[in-house]
Parts: C-alpha cells; structure tokens; sequence
C-alpha cells in the first residue's frame, strides 16, 4: 500500500509538472504560465449561447459614464456587430 | 484591431457595430504582459465604473476608434452573458438571433470570420495591394549586381 501511495504521488506530481512546463510553454514564461491559471481561466468561459440562439440582453454604460442604453436597442433592421473587448 | 475598424469602415452602410469594453485582461495588478509596458498600456483592474470609463476613453482617444463604443457595467452583465472576455466577435441579425458566435480570444479571436459572414450577405470589399512606385528599388539591394552585357 505504501508503496502504491508512492508511485501514486510521483507519478501525480510528474504530472503537474509536465503541465505547468506546457504551459509555460504556451504562455511564455513560468509567470505567464502562473497569471493564465491566476487570473485568465476562472474567468475563461465558452458560454452556452450558439447560433440561432435569442440574443442575451444588457445594459451598457455609454462614454460619457452617466448614459445607459441596451444592445437589443441597437438591433433593427440591420445586423449588429458586437465587438468585445479591453485596452490591454 | 485594425481588422475590426477596417471591417467597421467597409460595412458601416450596412450593418450596425457596437464595441463593450468589458474587464482589462492584463492589468497592473494581475497578469501584466511585456508587451503592455512596452506599449504603455498599464492599467489597474478597475475597481468602480468611473475607473473603467475612464480607461475606456483613453482607449477610444488613444487610437481615434471609430466604432460606436460602450462600456460594460461593473456588474460586468454583458461579459456574463456572452462569455465574451477576454475579447470575442458576435453578429446578431435582424430578428435578435445570434448569427455569428466568434471563438474566444485571444486564440480564436478571428475578425476575418465576422467579416466573411459580411462579406456573404453584403458582397466582399476589395482592397487593392498597395503597389512599389516602378522606380523603387528592390527588395533585396544586398545581392550581387548583375553584370553589364
């Protein structure tokens, strides 16, 4: 048993490891690698939405910080291109 | 972000464009990119709606973007809803359906797709390649001159 418990954890942590390696692999550095697993997955989401599906609504705040509006007021009669997205 | 305005100044007449600035994707004080010291884009997360207008103004005076632009709400609904961080294209068409479902950036941020959807309902938008003057000189002035006959 003792020595399941041991090839069990090698073996576990070799797999960390190797992932965290990819990882910063992929990311770029080791502190890349830390600020995806940080900060980008947890709020990495595929979303449910798919095509055809009804579009969400939401309010949004305009430039100026006091107007509101909601992107169903933008879509008449033409298609509207939703662009998300930050500074950095 | 070239693609996106160079597709908003081709398809303005005919479709309608929206940008929602949602949450910063590499502040200061999170995982901060080279690439955004480099380019003195350094931002802390903002914490209240004044903090992140404010930074959405000096992106859209920054780089003169053209396209209408909004600003998510700090309790960040339009993100939620459309799992849009940390950047992602939609087309949404007439009858409030989704049309096009871009993939998450930054990978599968692909404007070239949304333009394409475009592109086959509106006909494509030709640009010309920029041509070298005939005088120019070539692009290679390193190799061997070719002999005189």
């Amino acid at each position: 048993m003792n020595r399941f418990c041991k090839w069990t954890a090698g073996i576990f942590g070799t797999l960390i490891v190797a992932a965290f390696a990819v990882l910063s692999y992929m990311a770029g550095s080791p502190k890349d690698a830390y600020g995806m697993v940080r900060y980008a997955l947890p709020h990495m989401h595929r979303g449910t939405l798919r095509v055809g599906s009804d579009a969400p609504d939401a309010r949004i705040v305009a430039l100026d910080g006091v107007s509101r509006f909601h992107i169903r007021e933008r879509t008449h009669e033409r298609p509207l291109v939703l662009v998300f997205g930050s500074f950095t | 972000m070239g693609d996106i305005v160079q597709i908003y100044e081709d398809y303005r007449e005919r479709a309608d464009f929206l940008t929602v600035y949602v949450r910063e994707a590499h502040p200061t004080d999170e995982w901060q990119m080279k690439s955004n010291v480099k380019d003195d884009v350094c931002y802390a997360q903002p914490k209240t709606l004044e903090q992140r207008v404010a930074i959405a103004n000096d992106f859209t005076r920054r780089f003169k973007f053209p396209l209408p632009f909004g600003i998510d709400d700090m309790s960040n609904a339009a993100n939620d809803a459309y799992a849009a961080w940390p950047e992602r294209i939609y087309i949404i068409d007439e009858s409030g359906r989704i049309a096009y479902r871009g993939g998450m950036g930054p990978f599968n941020y692909k404007p070239e797709e949304a333009r394409e959807w475009l592109a086959a309902r509106y006909g494509a938008v030709k640009h010309e390649t920029p041509k070298s003057p005939p005088d120019a000189a070539p692009a290679s002035t390193t190799g061997p001159a070719t002999p005189a006959k």
